[in-house]
């Protein structure tokens, strides 16, 4: 609303008058903290997404050096640091509090903010020939609501979550651990962090749906779309239908820690496996949230470098969509050791193996894209065939963890740690690289070095291969998860684990040094600067984008197949 | 400075192994083909010794201190069973590397089949898959650069080729599932009603277990500070001042549940690991082959001391059960004084309670 | 042309009350949290929290403050023209979708009541004390949903009555629709006003029930899931009787024409949805849930 934005000297008319351009921004306030502008906003969701990365790699590194010997090292210290007592005690709740800690940052403020609000943000707009999303301020909201979320999680970092600080439930924050088992207001903050970036996530879902499907430039049918949009608006409806269910489930944790319910509380006739439940019917949709986008990053950039159309389009939508069907009734394997019965334990396995299929049928869609391409290997193009190979042993250890039978061995071990950091610190990370330096030169208008993105890509190839490939060792010889401290047997593969933590880190200097140099010193970079293979609309703006692009909308005619996505005239 | 070249040759030598593991499934399989058929003649010596009370028929490969602690049976007094290196306790990489990379080796029914299946048929496939999806990237790379070949080629159909990607992944996994369903199936077979009931309860931070059909005797079970456990002669972490015994080569009938927050009660060479609910009990049966000493550790985070509260499993052989179960003031069931038997409360809650 | 729109979307302005919302609600949150902590002083100990009505106090002020100008911001885009064909089909997606995380919200307490209903475990009532124990573990103990000794509201008294008002208030707010599409002011504002009218005679009644409820909040797992079930409910009813109440203060304003009337339209859809949400809830927690329980 004009009268709202004058008083911080914003252009007020929004008037379409000549004088006024398609790159006229608003001033430095406006622009950035009462943004309706989407590409403004991705930007700040892939700022803050860093910013969160690298809060939730340095707690990564913290787990890593304490876990290089077995012993308490340097736990204490840190329970000191954070405010809480001088006993062991408190140094092993630290540890608690820092995989909590952790995880919801990575899940919830890293991949899902850099995935669907940055990139979703920046390109699902331009990729479907539409000026804006279409609730540019609930948009806006969305994102502020993901940044005071993570202030709260990070609240309760500071105050008694009991004696001591911290919410140290695990990201799952099971119950009756993170209530009757947690006093102390760190676990209501950390909750209340949830359900903060939650409601973002919803209204950032609706927006999504709703733009995709009304405002595709004419002639962009769905089944035109470019797949990096098709991989927006499934994980949108998991969000949608999930998250409100993980919102009740984080609700009756909080009455039952302040008002007296007793949802989980067996004293009461309450159930402790009915939270997971709940909790897991919206935590294994959420797993492929945090995927699906990185799919259809790999699908472009694959298509792109091969300079040849993507394989087998419409198998790879509608797997998306299986894989986002299917996800809804798998969850209970994350639940096998909680006393399911045989029946249940046998649909489970059956059901969740299933989604192999329709992954695999991307996986090898992409090497059909491939094969009879000409493969040109830019930093995008590298990333993504790490992607393939890695999110793949990711995949294929999840379907061993399938088997409700094998994982009563291998539930809640490093195994599972092992499992997960494949599809997602390699996965979805990777998936993000890629995306990242797919779209730089066109988000910023400056080439990044592609040398530094290829050194970037080995040394984080090697390093987290190191970390993690080892933990499967870990994990089938026996080692818990969410230990500080374990039995010198496992000493040798955990501290193999941590070099492998020391190569990552390095590595990520790569990555900063590149944007700091491209940045400051990069070749400005061309509308297109991959040449015949990247077919889709944003390549045929200039490189950054004007502030509104498409005031007059492309059209794209039934000519071009759903291979090129361009308007017939650019 | 020389430790560090000690630990940079340990590691090149994990990744020399790493690459074993990866390369050896073929010869895993063929050894584990062979090992049910031992296991089946163990499992029958065991048989043996039940169908026969009092005899003197202990299991064979016993190691010698197991035997030493066997010979003393009958005049002293229970003295806890010193463990055996590799056995029943994760393997280090300096011990043994390529053991430091599987499985724990297997000492119950189960373990047996789902190491089978693991080993033979999960392993293979997943890491021929995950071979095959590199060796095709790695093709791909070779032969179709822009050097190899500048023009691309415009095909993106190919329904034959689809329907097999699609098709094959599904008889693959027809394959893993009917193991799979056999392996659940058998998890879940009942235990026989004259199997030994011990209900393991989890404490913020310890365990505790009892033998409602030995007279209700209980064993609190708190880890042993690492010194204490070393002087012992037992891995740090993991040993505790009082075991949780029980007869080996009989069915025992597991229960867990808890008092205050989730744990999970796991024995990782038993391939035994079942959550411990408040408010719930969970049962599963478990037949553990020969004696020996099984080291778990709680097994779901269940608050600060989560590491620190593990489990040892210590299995004698029958007879010396019924000696140990007479030490601790408990009685066997049958014998004249035995109370009635606390366990025919239980099944009822049990039915009900798993149902959810 | 550059700089000139040539589509029906929607381009907005800068705008500060995201901001502010989002403060808003991390303030409320925040004062949420020393609220459900806070502790008055002891001899040894300071009070904890003391504050803890500013915190809230602003953040509930702020959400209020954003709400009020986020949609009056609307309706004045809205009277201007901007809300195009287009944008107001955006409006329709969005509302549906938001109606569909709602009832997804309402699945999760569903469960949960199916849950313990489903699977109960044996509980005893003292009614003079309100105190619930659990009798698990004790030989003969019958498990139920409502534990033994404790009685439930009668279904066909209150219950009923307020299922028939919600379902009569379902037809005032569709006589009010028809009477907008044919023009018919009047009836527009009769429909709603008996409408609104209704949903506060529900909510009304409602709390009646609850302060004269023969079991208090939470202790058991039939109260839990009881109240919290009915309780966001009535959540919703108030929220559904505000968007009627602004609906109505805009027929009277002239701001709905038989064509445009999305506002309208959409506390329609709310109000529909709250119903439904009340018939499972009549049927699965009053009707079947309590059914053989001694009716209080
Ligand atoms: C991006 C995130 C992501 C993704 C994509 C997946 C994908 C899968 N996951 Fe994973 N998972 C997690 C994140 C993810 N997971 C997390 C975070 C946890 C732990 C949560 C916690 O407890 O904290 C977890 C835990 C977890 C468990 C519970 C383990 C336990 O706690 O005991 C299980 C069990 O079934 C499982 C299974 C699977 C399966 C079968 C897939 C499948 O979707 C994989 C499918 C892919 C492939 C199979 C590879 C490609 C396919 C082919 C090349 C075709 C041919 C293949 C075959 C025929 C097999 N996962
Ligand atoms: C996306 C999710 C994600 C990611 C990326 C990571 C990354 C890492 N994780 Fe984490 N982890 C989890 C999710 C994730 N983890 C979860 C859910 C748990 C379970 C918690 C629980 O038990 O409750 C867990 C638990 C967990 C454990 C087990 C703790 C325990 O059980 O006791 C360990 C131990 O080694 C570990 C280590 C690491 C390490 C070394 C990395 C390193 O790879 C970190 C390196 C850092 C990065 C890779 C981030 C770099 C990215 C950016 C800087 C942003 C870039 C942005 C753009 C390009 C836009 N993690
Ligand atoms: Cu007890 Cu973990
Ligand atoms: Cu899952």
């Amino acid at each position: 609303m004009a009268t709202t934005a004058e008083g911080f000297d914003v252009h007020s008319d929004h008037g379409h008058d000549a004088h006024d351009h398609a790159d006229h921004k608003p001033g430095f306030f406006a622009r950035w903290f009462m943004s309706t502008n989407h590409k403004d906003i991705g930007t700040m969701y892939l700022i803050f997404a860093i910013i969160a990365g690298i809060v939730g790699g340095a707690i990564s590194g913290i787990m890593r050096v304490e876990l290089a010997e077995p012993g308490i090292q340097y736990l204490t210290w840190w329970a000191q640091f954070m405010g809480g007592g001088n006993d062991l005690n408190t140094a092993l709740h630290m540890w608690n509090v820092f995989i909590t800690a952790h995880g919801l940052i990575m899940v919830f403020f890293m991949v899902m903010p850099a995935m669907i609000g940055g990139f979703g943000n920046w390109f699902v707009p331009l990729m479907i020939g539409a000026p804006d999303m279409a609730f540019p301020r609930m948009n806006n909201v969305s994102f502020w609501l993901t940044v005071a979320g993570f202030f709260s999680l990070l609240f309760s970092m500071f105050v008694p979550g009991g004696s001591d600080p911290g919410a140290g439930t695990g990201w799952t924050v099971y119950a009756p651990l993170s209530t009757s088992g947690s006093v102390g207001p760190a676990v209501d903050f950390a909750i209340f962090s949830l359900h903060l970036a939650g409601a973002g996530s919803i209204l950032g879902a609706t927006n999504f749906i709703t733009t995709i499907f009304n405002m595709r430039a004419p002639g962009m049918t769905l089944h035109k779309m470019p797949l990096f949009v098709w991989s927006v608006p499934v994980p949108a409806f998991l969000l949608l239908l999930a998250l409100p269910v993980l919102a009740a489930a984080i609700t009756m944790l909080l009455t039952d820690r302040n008002f007296g319910t007793t949802f989980f509380n067996p004293a009461g006739g309450g159930d402790p496996v009915l939270y997971q439940h709940l909790f897991w019917f919206f935590g294994h949709p959420e797993v492929y949230i945090m995927i699906l986008p990185g799919f259809g990053m790999i699908s472009q950039i694959v298509a792109t470098f091969s300079r040849k159309p993507v394989f087998g389009y419409l198998g790879m939508a509608y797997a998306m969509v299986a894989i986002g069907v299917v996800g809804f009734i798998v969850w209970a394997h994350h639940m096998y050791t909680t006393g399911l019965d045989v029946n249940t334990k046998m649909y489970f396995t059956a059901a969740t193996m299933v989604i192999a299929v329709p992954t695999g049928v991307k996986i090898f869609s992409w090497i059909a894209t491939m094969w009879g391409g000409s493969l040109e290997f830019k930093s995008p193009m590298v990333w993504s065939l790490g992607f393939i190979f890695l999110f793949t042993v990711g995949g294929v250890t999840g379907v061993v963890l399938a088997n409700g039978g094998i994982d009563d061995n291998l539930h809640d071990t490093y195994y599972v740690v092992a499992h997960f950091h494949y599809v997602l610190s390699m996965g979805a990370v990777f998936s993000m690289f890629a995306g990242f330096y797919y779209w730089f030169p066109k988000m910023s208008g400056r080439m990044h070095s592609e040398l530094l993105s290829h050194l970037h890509f080995w040394t984080f190839f090697i390093g987290v291969n190191v970390i993690f490939f080892p933990q499967h060792f870990l994990g089938m010889q026996g080692m818990p998860r969410r230990y500080p401290d374990y039995a010198e047997a496992f000493h040798f593969w955990h501290q193999v684990s941590t070099y492998g933590y020391y190569i990552m880190a390095g590595s990520m200097l790569f990555f900063f040094v590149n944007i700091l140099y491209a940045l400051a010193a990069g070749k400005k970079a061309p509308a297109n600067p991959w040449g015949e293979g990247a077919t889709t609309l944003e390549w045929t703006l200039p490189s950054p984008p004007p502030y509104h692009q498409f005031e007059t909308l492309p059209v794209i005619t039934d000519a071009n197949d759903y291979h090129d996505h361009r308007p017939v005239t650019a | 400075m020389g430790q560090m070249h000690t630990r940079m040759k340990l590691a090149s030598l994990g990744a020399l192994a790493a690459l074993a593991a990866i390369v050896a499934p073929v010869g895993a399989a063929a050894q584990d083909a062979a090992a049910p058929a031992t296991t089946a003649t163990q499992a029958g010596a065991v048989d043996g010794a039940q169908t026969a009370p009092g005899a003197e028929a202990l299991p064979g490969n016993l190691t010698p201190a197991e035997a030493a602690a066997t010979d003393t049976q009958g005049e002293a007094a229970y003295t806890p069973m010193a463990p055996t290196k590799g056995k029943g306790m994760p393997t280090s990489f300096e011990d043994d590397p390529v053991k430091s990379l599987g499985f724990q080796d297997q000492y119950s029914n189960i373990g047996d089949y789902a190491r089978w299946m693991h080993d033979s048929i999960l392993l293979p496939v997943i890491t021929a898959i995950s071979l095959l999806v590199l060796g095709l990237l790695l093709f791909v790379v070779v032969r179709f650069n822009r050097r190899a070949n500048p023009v691309a080629s415009k095909t993106t159909h190919n329904t034959m080729i689809e329907v097999v990607w699609t098709i094959v992944p599904v008889i693959v996994l027809v394959v893993i599932a009917v193991p799979s369903i056999t392996l659940l199936a058998r998890q879940y077979e009942t235990a026989p009603a004259d199997a030994v009931t011990i209900k393991a309860t989890g404490y913020q931070w310890y365990w505790s277990y009892t033998y409602p059909d030995n007279g209700e005797i209980e064993v609190v079970s708190n880890m042993l500070d690492h010194d204490e456990a070393l002087k012992r002669g037992e891995p740090a972490q993991l040993a505790v001042d009082n075991r949780m015994v029980v007869p080996a080569g009989v069915p025992l009938r597991i229960q867990t549940t808890a008092t205050d927050v989730i744990h999970a009660f796991a024995v990782p060479s038993l391939w035994f690991k079942m959550d411990a609910v408040p408010g719930r009990l969970n049962e599963k049966q478990l037949t553990i082959k020969e004696p020996g000493v099984y080291y778990g550790q709680c097994s779901e985070l269940c608050g600060a001391r989560h590491a620190y509260m593990p489990i040892v499993v210590e299995a004698l052989p029958p007879a010396q059960f019924a000696e140990w179960v007479k030490e601790q003031g408990g009685t066997m069931p049958g014998e004249a004084e035995a109370p009635a038997p606390a366990a025919d409360a239980a099944p009822e809650q049990v039915a009900l309670l798993t149902a959810r | 042309m550059a700089g000139t729109a040539n589509h029906d979307y929607h381009i907005l302005e800068p705008d500060i009350w995201p901001l502010v919302g989002s403060i808003s609600a991390l303030t409320f949150t925040t004062g949420m949290v020393f609220f459900m902590h806070h502790t008055p002083a002891t001899e040894t100990e300071p009070a904890q929290f003391g504050f803890w009505p500013i915190v809230l106090g602003l953040g509930i002020m702020g959400l209020i403050a954003t709400f009020f100008m986020w949609f009056r911001n609307i309706v004045i885009e809205a009277q201007r023209g901007d809300h195009t064909p287009v944008v107001q089909l955006h409006m329709r997606y969005g509302m549906i979708l938001f109606i569909a995380s709602e009832v997804m919200f309402f699945v999760g307490w569903f469960w949960s009541f199916f849950d313990f209903a489903l699977f109960p475990t044996p509980l005893s009532f003292d009614e003079a004390t309100g105190a619930t124990t659990s009798l698990f573990g004790q030989a003969g103990a019958v498990a139920q949903f409502v534990p033994e000794g404790m009685k439930v509201l009668d279904p066909f008294a209150l219950p009923l009555l307020n299922t028939l008002i919600l379902l009569c208030s379902g037809t005032t707010v569709t006589w009010a629709h028809h009477s907008l599409i044919h023009g018919d002011r009047q009836g527009l504002k009769q429909g709603l006003w008996a409408t609104i009218a209704l949903g506060l005679l529900f909510s009304s009644i409602q709390a009646y029930e609850y302060s004269a409820a023969p079991f208090g909040f939470g202790g058991n797992s039939y109260a839990s899931a009881f109240y919290m079930a009915t309780g966001f409910h009535g959540f919703h009813v108030i929220i559904g009787t505000i968007f009627l109440a602004v609906g109505l203060y805009r027929s009277y304003l002239g701001h709905f024409t038989p064509r445009q009337h999305f506002g309208f339209e959409a506390a329609a859809w709310y109000w529909h949805f709250v119903d439904v949400v009340w018939l499972f809830l009549f049927v699965a927690i009053y009707v079947w849930g309590g059914w053989g329980a001694e009716y209080h």
